[in-house]
């Protein structure tokens, strides 16, 4: 089978998708208003119920810290509520990168060499943010437990048996996630590189 | 003629190369639908900022084929589309099968190139000159060349080992 071939059976699609009466002035219409409402439902939803679930978080801690007397434990909330404050800020600076890409004022090239560069953004924040969130993990539960008055020494299992089991399994959900996210860069190195050179 | 109008005369008129570009960018009929419309909005936007320097037909597959990348990057949400038919299937029906079976034949194979490659081949098909396309892709025409000697021999062999296995 030669391409050239192909390239008559390929402008017959043309005619086909015109037989076929797909568009009407009315779909096409709606076509530009509900594309609108769609992008701004991509990025309202999830992104900002993860801010707002981070952020109710910070307030709670916010209000709760004087509660802490010890001043590691202080230190420690501190730093969770800026990471919570932080942490979303980032990630929804990076999604709304690639989305306000306007896609008119690339050459083709120029737009994979943009994507490309974005994802690679994207991907290594998403690997900072797991390796953070169990970080997070880590310094909370003495911070949550300090203000609700527990003492977790009085919970003889806490450390030798829950506190290692929770960790053991968020390392596995954090190696896994970061070996899909090492994989994924990988991949779209070698795109980059397949493109440049 | 007003805007609007204008629009959807541009639109009718090249209704077949959204289609190609949104099934060689998606693989599943709802991510189609969503770039398709994408690409009409995205077109929409810029309709008006269009300036009469290049031809109707680069901007339009300039922006066509970057909103496809773009599109790329997103995970797949689900959004609403407008209903409309989109089907691959509903396209064959009145085609003839052999051509039909080359044509997803090439579609197959054009999926293991790389993006660039992939729109360059897309152009070529297209009928684009090398100048056009290497004003939409922004590479330079002796290098269009180049690029479009080296992807025909990539499909003939993936094509012909293909076949080889098939036989």
């Amino acid at each position: 089978m030669e391409l050239e071939e192909l390239k008559s059976a390929w402008g017959e699609l043309d005619k086909r998708v015109k037989k076929q009466d797909i568009l009407n002035r009315q779909i096409i219409e709606k076509m530009t208003k509900d594309q609108y409402q769609n992008n701004l439902k991509k990025i309202a939803l999830p992104e900002y119920a993860g801010t707002i679930i981070c952020y109710l978080g910070a307030a709670y801690l916010s209000v709760n810290i004087p509660k802490i007397e010890e001043p590691l434990i202080q230190f420690f909330g501190a730093i969770t509520i800026a990471l919570l404050l932080i942490l979303p800020i980032i990630s929804l600076q990076s999604v709304r990168a690639v989305r306000k890409a306007n896609p008119s004022s690339y050459t083709y090239l120029e737009a994979i060499q943009v994507f490309g560069k974005q994802k690679i953004k994207f991907q290594k924040l998403q690997k900072l943010n797991v390796s953070l969130g169990l970080f997070l993990m880590v310094i909370g539960i003495p911070v949550l437990a300090e203000i609700q008055g527990k003492d977790l020494s009085q919970f003889p299992l806490f450390w030798t048996l829950y506190f290692p089991i929770g960790v053991a399994f968020f390392l596995g959900f954090a190696y896994w996630v970061l070996n899909y996210y090492n994989k994924a860069l990988t991949a779209t190195e070698k795109m980059l590189g397949e493109i440049n050179g | 003629m007003d805007i609007k109008e204008k629009f959807t005369k541009v639109i009718k008129a090249n209704e077949g190369l959204i289609y190609k570009i949104t099934t060689l960018y998606t693989d599943g009929t709802q991510d189609r639908k969503d770039l398709y419309q994408e690409i009409v909005y995205q077109l929409w936007k810029s309709f008006d900022t269009y300036k009469e320097q290049s031809k109707l037909s680069t901007w339009m597959y300039r922006v066509a084929l970057n909103t496809a990348i773009f599109h790329l990057k997103q995970t797949k949400k689900r959004v609403d589309t407008i209903p409309f038919e989109l089907e691959m299937e509903r396209m064959t029906e009145e085609g003839d099968n052999a051509g039909e079976e080359r044509i997803k034949i090439l579609y197959e194979h054009i999926q293991h190139l790389n993006l660039l490659e992939k729109g360059i081949i897309l152009l070529y098909l297209e009928g684009k000159s090398h100048e056009e396309i290497a004003e939409i892709v922004g590479i330079s025409t002796s290098n269009v060349g180049t690029k479009i000697s080296r992807i025909k021999e990539k499909l003939k062999s993936q094509i012909k080992n293909n076949d080889n296995y098939g036989t």
